[in-house]
């Protein structure tokens, strides 16, 4: 009798378990197939494969779209790169809207959506983040991709006990080999994401970029938040862009340096390994801080949360936080507005190599409008400017 | 009667205390405005914060319209003063932005202590060879200890290394919300120019160093 019990009691068990390995397959392999359309906007005039570049990523997850967006009239030219951490979507939701609003008057813009695609398709393993969210529009709602800080494990693993950055040797932390933005420069015959970063610079160096902006989010416990980060060529500029956009009194934006010592970013390597001045910019994003509450959808778009609130009663944060929280649509608008400005400012010091970017809205029309307002309905846009991010 | 008597004391003593703290508040701002500046100027940084390349940059860049060319050394030491004096360039005045950045810091490889060595000895050698030092704070809270992480008090150390030992302080009145540098203006009878935005110092600069 007893011997029956055990086997029953091992039977549910392993159906349990079994179902388990069902239902959280079918939520994975959703998330990792989750189709998202980008509708091309009447600026994108070429969309390129990362592979187009260095072939040692094609057929790779990583192998993702290149929005060209040339300009009517000669410039400079501006690579934005969204998703180098798919965990912070307003890093990829602004690129976003340049891509399906975006004109270029003079110069050129490049975009990438998804630099860490494997990124993307995963979120924090055991952290019970969302798949996905939703932003809605005037034609029903757009579902996006929720991403994780690393490639999925799936594209690239194991993971070494110790990951040793190249070419400076610095010992970085294990799981950052997964890391986009602790593998730059990148090397041809490394990783995936090494590999990754190797094809950027290829980008970078072949089509002579002048100005690199990585977009990303930060948690509010961290001490680099609401800021540009700068290498020594971008000092300047970046000085302008900040001081500019915090007069004009709408948000405040800082200013950092890009550190000499610390290896693998994408503010030092890209501006240490081709001629482009690069930057990176940080909105505030309390999806992200170890001191929320629930990890929700609705978190992730309001930044609503009242532990964080707490932990700011407490002194305990770099930014400012409300019962208002952070709605993504001010985190992006932040973003757009932050990138517009760095057009602007550059071709007021360089009017012989112009940035000219038209009908992508900034911080005031973002959050006036909501994100939505600048998604396009690709159900009835022409399907040949359909593409699948 | 006693009454009427405390309501005199008011009368008589509040006016008379709100007319001394703007009478020098006034004085001070009368003598912001009298300080001259010369050319060349020297910009450096106690703390690493980006501050002295903003500032470099409200100097150069055309949307500021100021025009003076800076020499910017943000590691500048007596030493520094010295070999331009020697060089036939002498500084004839130095800014030195407060306000301390761990990454700026942890990437040149020093502490705030190195920091404040360092400009106790720049300020000693510039009062020796007669230079108006110039304390700014043009970064607001962030380079406050409001916006630091806790225990981290190195902005105010920079603030104190030289806004005390400064002819003049340029703040922007973001980062005195606490009043922390009108009290070192008022105590130590330094000059104090504040402002609302960065672009304001197009004028405070024009001003400085443009005026007959």
């Amino acid at each position: 009798m007893a011997d029956n019990n055990v086997y029953i009691r091992k039977i549910i068990l392993s159906v349990l378990g079994f179902l388990l390995l069902i239902f959280s397959g079918i939520s994975f392999y959703k998330h990792r197939h989750l189709e998202e359309h980008v509708v091309l906007g009447e600026g994108v005039t070429e969309v390129k494969k990362l592979s187009d570049y260095f072939d040692g990523v094609k057929g790779t997850i990583n192998d993702c779209n290149i929005y060209i967006l040339e300009g009517k009239e000669p410039g400079a030219t501006l690579f934005v790169m969204g998703a180098s951490h798919p965990e912070e979507p307003a890093g990829r939701l602004a690129p976003w809207i340049f891509v399906e609003n975006g004109v270029m008057e003079k110069g050129r813009l490049i975009v990438v959506l998804s630099a860490n695609r494997s990124g993307t398709t995963v979120t924090r393993l055991g952290g019970g983040y969302p798949p996905d969210y939703t932003i809605p529009t005037g034609w029903g709602e757009q579902k996006f991709r929720m991403g994780d800080r690393w490639a999925n494990p799936l594209d690239q693993w194991p993971d070494p006990e110790v990951y040793i950055h190249y070419p400076s040797r610095q010992n970085l932390a294990y799981v950052d080999i997964r890391n986009l933005n602790r593998a730059w420069p990148g090397r041809p015959n490394g990783t995936l994401t090494e590999k990754t970063c190797y094809a950027f610079m290829e980008l970078i160096r072949k089509e002579k970029v002048d100005i690199f902006i990585d977009l990303h989010e930060a948690e509010l416990q961290y001490p680099v938040i609401s800021t540009i980060v700068a290498h020594e060529k971008g000092h300047e500029l970046a000085a302008v862009v900040s001081m500019v956009l915090t007069d004009m009194g709408e948000f405040n934006m800082g200013m950092e340096y890009s550190p000499k010592s610390l290896h693998g970013l994408s503010h030092r390597e890209v501006g240490d390994f081709s001629d482009a001045i690069s930057l990176l910019f940080e909105a505030p994003e309390p999806f992200l801080d170890a001191t929320r509450g629930k990890t929700t959808r609705e978190q992730l778009l309001t930044g609503k949360d009242e532990f964080i609130v707490k932990a700011g009663e407490h002194g305990l944060l770099f930014e400012k936080i409300d019962e208002n929280g952070w709605p993504i649509d001010v985190r992006v608008g932040r973003h757009t507005s932050a990138v517009l400005m760095t057009m602007e400012i550059w071709t007021e010091e360089h009017p012989d190599m112009s940035l000219v970017c038209i009908n992508v809205p900034g911080y005031a029309e973002v959050i006036e409008n909501g994100i939505g307002y600048y998604l396009k309905d690709p159900f009835r846009a022409n399907p040949e400017r359909v593409i699948i991010e | 009667m006693k009454g009427l008597s405390k309501l005199m004391v008011v009368a008589v003593i509040f006016p008379f205390l709100f007319l001394l703290l703007f009478s020098s508040v006034l004085a001070q701002e009368k003598a912001a405005a009298d300080i001259k500046a010369e050319l060349p100027v020297l910009l450096t940084s106690c703390g690493q914060s980006p501050g002295p390349i903003q500032l470099k940059a409200i100097m150069t860049v055309k949307r500021y319209n100021v025009n003076i060319v800076p020499v910017l050394s943000l590691f500048a030491t007596a030493d520094t003063l010295i070999a331009l004096k020697n060089a036939g360039n002498p500084v004839k005045t130095i800014i030195i932005v407060t306000g301390a950045s761990l990454k700026g810091m942890g990437a040149a490889g020093i502490s705030i202590k190195d920091e404040l060595e360092r400009t106790e000895k720049l300020i000693a050698e510039a009062n020796k060879q007669g230079i108006l030092v110039i304390g700014a704070h043009i970064e607001g809270l962030d380079r406050r200890i409001m916006g630091a992480a806790e225990g981290d008090n190195s902005d105010e150390l920079s603030i104190d290394a030289v806004c005390p030992k400064s002819g003049l302080l340029l703040v922007r009145k973001d980062g005195n919300p606490d009043g922390r540098f009108t009290t070192i203006s008022k105590n130590k009878e330094i000059p104090m120019i504040e402002f609302e935005k960065n672009a304001d110092l197009t004028d405070i600069l024009n001003n400085l160093f443009k005026k007959k």
